[in-house]
């Protein structure tokens, strides 16, 4: 597979000493991150996403008025003590875009690197156990291929009630799937290599081979696909929050704003939901923008 | 080439057994009352067991799995609780809708977004070409909710150019509706562009580096032939595939747009559904949805495999 570092399985595969394999991997690490940190659109992306990080943890200090209980004259265009107007309830827009960022930046990375996490233990077992186990396997990963992601997170917080907690099962289990058909083409290739061989007639277990031998040698694209899917995480998490299935309309969450406000634009108001969903924009934007900068680097080296 | 077509019908039918299996497990999943959990805790409890006989959850589980099944074939998925007549009634209508508005967006682009892709493919690593890369990364990765509520107001209510509302009057004339539909369209033109393009540049990539390109170019072709009769015919499969995607996932991204022009189709009927509790009609049209990707798959397949013949002999054999 050619999404495979080759300088992580050649330090592996070609010596014998584990020891003297862990410390070239370790440098290839090293290099390929400082690849990464070069990487202009990685700059970009992640500076925006870290003023994203910080709004999220410490918004309330950071927001010049409460978010949810300033009252002001109701729907003011942008002016110097309001930059982003105000909303139809007299709320700052502001300080609500900055506490704002809290919720999706809560549910998307969980949800996240849970379907990243379930999709390497599948991925791992279907790849190298192969045979029927595989073959069963496939198949239902190919159906869920089939489920569209928004349709049934509103299905399932209708049936299931609506919280964060199935926003990010529903999420998480769709994206296990996605990361498993990955993972499994990585192992299905790396299990062919000498050093898994050598490891079996060492006697290794199965799952010491798996997780001790083959899991850091794909390393790579399980990192590229855990930024994916964070992008396509904060994706989903604010089109379902737009939908409804987020936290009800009081939240400053971005997507709950939008839907909030959005009836409002035909009036000429457009700050209350330009403002929020220009965050949601950037916030997707400089995700994608890092994870393309992984992908590139590792995919190339 | 029927082995092939008749491997890959099994394979649907399999997974159309699955998809039915998760919805049905969607509302089954966790132990305790589906009327309670669906209605809350203060809903009266003759409403709770008057919803649970409406929609069959107070019979044994088999028997509800069985049905749901079954319904799948017969094509009759119950009746909807807020219409209370059959389901598809609501859902056709919807659905035909929904896919006028997603024929205009893939019209518009499907040929802009293979130009792009053909065109920055051959600026390979100049300015161009990382211009169409970069934008098409930042206009597929935003959701579609938020350029079509950013097109609503810049364009229909800034500029009065298109409609606020996309429901199209009856009885307007052909042009006159796209009047309506061309700003959602349009919302979806955005998000979608970036894959197509980005999806077509790579395979172009690969075909103008490919030993028959080189060959085809050294036989003394003129370029216009070798792009036409080589190189197309070659990196156009990646391109098929990523449009028969996007077919089943644009329904999860026309639901916001249909919510932002407050257009009745297949998203605003799910919205409306969720509102009133009403399953049957989330059930069904996860159901439909998952429906037409598979077809759209499948018919991509076909297509690749009628372009390229060594596809269908491969999957024969």
């Amino acid at each position: 597979m050619s999404e495979i570092d080759p300088a992580l399985n050649s330090g592996n595969a070609a010596s014998s000493s584990a020891a003297a394999g862990a410390n070239e991997r370790k440098l290839a690490r090293k290099e390929t991150w400082r690849l990464i940190r070069r990487r202009p659109s990685f700059i970009i992306g992640m500076t925006i996403a870290l003023i994203w990080v910080v709004c999220a943890l410490f918004g309330n200090l950071l927001a010049p008025f409460d978010p949810l209980n300033f009252r002001g004259d109701l729907n003011s265009s942008p002016t110097w003590s309001h930059p982003f107007g105000t909303d139809k309830g007299g709320r700052d827009v502001l300080s609500r875009v900055i506490a704002g960022a809290r919720d999706v930046l809560k549910i998307a990375p969980i949800a996240a690197i849970l379907g990243v996490i379930g999709g390497v233990i599948l991925g791992m077992f279907m790849g190298y156990l192969r045979g029927w186990f595989d073959s069963v396997a496939s198949r239902i990963v190919e159906s869920f291929l089939s489920l569209p992601v928004v349709l049934l997170g509103l299905l399932a917080v209708t049936t299931l009630g609506n919280s964060n907690v199935v926003v990010i099962g529903v999420v998480a289990t769709l994206f296990t799937p996605v990361v498993a058909r990955t993972v499994r083409s990585a192992v299905l290739a790396e299990s062919e290599l000498d050093y898994v061989e050598s490891a079996k007639l060492r006697g290794e277990s199965t799952p010491f081979i798996m997780f001790r031998e083959i899991l850091p040698n794909v390393s790579g694209p399980i990192v590229v696909e855990l930024t994916v899917r964070i992008g396509y995480a904060v994706f989903t998490v604010a089109t379902l929050s737009f939908l409804g299935a987020g936290p009800p309309p009081p939240s400053p969450d971005w997507g709950s704003q939008v839907s909030d406000n959005y009836n409002s634009i035909v009036s000429g108001y457009w700050w209350s939901t330009f403002f929020p969903a220009m965050a949601i924009a950037s916030l997707v934007i400089a995700v994608n923008l890092i994870a393309d900068a992984v992908q590139s680097v590792v995919e190339s080296s | 080439m029927r082995r092939y077509l008749l491997k890959r019908l099994g394979a649907i039918i399999i997974t159309l057994w699955m998809l039915a299996t998760i919805v049905f497990m969607l509302v089954n999943v966790l132990p305790g009352d589906v009327g309670r959990r669906v209605l809350g805790p203060t809903a009266k409890l003759e409403d709770v067991r008057a919803y649970n006989a409406k929609l069959g959850t107070d019979k044994p589980l088999i028997e509800q799995y069985f049905r749901s099944i079954k319904n799948l074939f017969t094509f009759d998925f119950g009746d909807s609780f807020q219409s209370g007549g059959p389901v598809m009634d609501l859902i056709l209508p919807s659905l035909g809708r929904s896919a006028k508005l997603a024929l205009l967006a893939f019209i518009i682009t499907i040929p802009i977004s293979i130009a792009a892709g053909i065109f920055a493919a051959r600026r390979q690593d100049k300015l161009a070409d990382r211009v169409v890369v970069n934008a098409g990364l930042a206009s597929s990765s935003v959701p579609e909710f938020v350029t079509a509520s950013v097109l609503l107001a810049v364009f229909a209510v800034n500029w009065k150019v298109g409609k606020v509302y996309a429901n199209v009057p009856s009885g307007t004339s052909l042009f006159g509706q796209l009047e309506y539909l061309l700003l959602p369209a349009m919302a979806m033109v955005i998000s979608y562009f970036g894959y197509i393009a980005r999806m077509t540049r790579a395979g172009v990539i690969t075909a103008l580096h490919a030993d028959y390109t080189r060959t085809a170019t050294l036989k003394g072709l003129d370029s216009g032939q070798v792009m036409r009769k080589h190189v197309l015919r070659n990196a156009l499969a990646p391109t098929i595939t990523v449009i028969s995607v996007q077919i089943g996932y644009l329904f999860g991204g026309i639901i916001g747009v249909e919510k932002v022009f407050n257009y009745a189709g297949l998203g605003t009927l799910m919205l409306n559904a969720v509102g009133k509790k009403d399953i049957p009609v989330l059930q069904t049209t996860v159901l439909i949805v998952g429906m037409i990707y598979m077809v759209s798959t499948l018919l991509a397949d076909l297509l690749i495999a009628f372009l390229n013949p060594r596809v269908r002999l491969d999957g024969g054999s």
